[in-house]
């Protein structure tokens, strides 16, 4: 791996973001629009099942701007006809989006603690976290294992150019797979499993685990499964877009159809 | 121009839709997008619902709801984003030489979204009945089917009213996602919208999404259209005002990029 490219990729990102930083608002509203409605649904309900839609929001809003960052910034490439270029170039693609990826990943914090400050002003929502320190760590955790699953998912924006096409089947299904807002258990069983390998449910589960007192996590498991769960799951997501990307890059490369349309 | 002149343009340009749309994306994929996204979309807010327990928020409520949503959703985004497109494939300025006003163009591009909402909501009505169990026993299906068509021509003249920004902003797709999923909120689609503060039922009132859900859950339960003419006249009317704002933005936007030359910037 080279850490110069993942620098630069990283850095590149960031100056597109301040460039034009609009394309936050978009990954802000459907999260915080799914929060609302919950919290519209409960009416007058407060304590946990508050506290849970809002980290829920937040969640969702991480995992649209992971996804939507992914699938933008490659479509872009071929738009520009930057795409070329990357592919020409000795680095290898997967390093870029590396570094591209950690830049999303920041703005994806940066988007959750948004939803979580806009949903205490809104609703007042008294955002009272059991452990605030481990709270922190478990979002950072959460939000390295979804970026592990937009690298996976990313592979395909690299290989095709209906990059809206992809990120639009995948949003919902996360949202709902996750636990994000309603809990795996209310899932039929066909789908809780497929949410047990979901490195962001393990991340999700360990949040709620932290900061709501008394929560049972899923599947009855202690917090340090669930770090240990989210870290193998999130490794061997990183692994298969690795070996994908490095399929991907080698076809386009062979049969020159990086940026057919 | 002349009316052959118009109607020349507005085939044209549909047709135009349809090939740029299949040939981006081929339909086996367009239908997937439709199938997957539909059937989450929807059984996310049925779990949402089964797991609040609100018993004003039934499957049933919820499910109707969201499957007059997916037509805003669908029409909405696909039109609005339609002149920001152009803009940033480098086309609008092409459009803007033309002696057609850019409405007649978009208008006509913005068949392709119309369709495509349409189908959306049919395969909602579909995971409606044959997923989710809402009965279609009582239902008057004509008033179903000429909701739908409103439904999509009342979205269109709001879809064009914002995508008519697009030709002065840098794009039209920011403003696009706001409108198309404001509805999950303000319009009635999983909750009503008493629950709403009283300031925002009005602009709740304002939007023709709020009469197309209303009507639709009436007519599942048997309304004939005779019982929905006040909803289907609201949609007409707000459509048709939503249109005309359209009209003069377009010309607004166009003349203004025409004079400042900025057709093409970002």
């Amino acid at each position: 791996m080279s850490f110069r490219a993942v620098k630069a990729g990283f850095r590149q990102q960031a100056i597109q973001f301040i460039t034009d930083p609009q394309w936050i608002i978009p990954s802000l509203i459907l999260p915080f629009l799914f929060t609302m409605v919950m919290l519209f649904i409960y009416r007058d309900v407060t304590g946990p099942i508050v506290l849970q839609a809002v980290l829920g929001g937040g969640v969702l809003g991480m995992w649209a701007n992971t996804l939507f960052a992914s699938s933008f910034t490659i479509a872009y490439d071929r738009m520009n006809g930057t795409f070329e270029p990357m592919l020409c170039s000795p680095t290898r693609i997967f390093d870029i989006l590396l570094g591209r990826s950690l830049w999303n990943a920041f703005i994806g914090l940066l988007n959750a603690i948004l939803i979580f400050i806009v949903a205490e002003l809104i609703f007042g929502t008294g955002l009272s976290l059991m452990n605030p320190i481990g709270f922190f760590f478990m979002l950072i955790l959460t939000l390295f294992s979804l970026s592990s699953v937009g690298m996976l998912i990313s592979t395909s924006f690299v290989f095709t150019r209906m990059g809206s096409f992809f990120s639009s089947i995948f949003e919902y299904p996360i949202y709902v797979l996750s636990g994000a807002l309603v809990p795996i258990t209310m899932l039929p069983t066909s789908l809780q499993y497929i949410s047990y390998i979901l490195p962001p449910a393990w991340g999700i589960d360990a949040m709620k685990y932290s900061a709501i007192e008394g929560y049972e996590s899923m599947m009855g498991v202690s917090v340090y499964t669930d770090i240990l769960v989210i870290l193998i799951l999130s490794a061997l997501f990183l692994m298969a877009s690795f070996l994908v990307m490095s399929k991907v890059e080698r076809r386009i490369l062979s049969d020159g159809s990086a940026t057919r349309y | 121009m002349s009316e052959t002149t118009t109607l020349q343009v507005l085939k044209a340009t549909a047709k135009n839709s349809f090939i740029n749309k299949f040939t981006l994306t081929p339909p086996i994929y367009w239908l997937i997008q439709i199938l997957v996204v539909s059937f989450f979309s929807m059984y996310f807010f049925v779990i949402l619902a089964d797991y609040v327990g609100n018993p004003e928020v039934t499957v049933t409520y919820v499910v109707v709801g969201n499957a007059v949503q997916s037509v805003a959703i669908t029409t909405l985004a696909s039109v609005s984003q339609v002149p920001g497109t152009e803009k940033h494939t480098g086309t609008l300025g092409g459009l803007i030489q033309t002696p057609t006003p850019l409405f007649t163009i978009f208008l006509g591009m913005s068949t392709v979204g119309i369709f495509t909402g349409f189908c959306s909501m049919l395969v909602s009505l579909a995971y409606a009945a044959f997923i989710f169990n809402v009965s279609f026993a009582a239902c008057n299906f004509l008033s179903v089917a000429i909701i739908m068509i409103f439904t999509c021509l009342s979205l269109t003249g709001l879809g064009l009213m914002v995508g008519s920004v697009g030709i002065h902003l840098r794009t039209s797709a920011i403003i696009a996602n706001i409108v198309s999923y404001i509805g999950l909120l303000i319009s009635g689609v999983n909750f009503p919208i008493s629950y709403l503060p009283d300031w925002v039922q009005i602009i709740s009132n304002c939007m023709p999404l709020t009469y197309a859900v209303e009507a639709t859950r009436s007519a599942v339960n048997g309304a004939s259209l005779a019982d929905l003419w006040l909803q289907i006249v609201m949609m007409t009317v707000l459509g048709i005002i939503f249109a005309i704002i359209a009209w003069y933005s377009f010309r607004f936007f166009e003349k203004k990029s025409r004079i400042s030359g900025t057709s093409d910037n970002f």
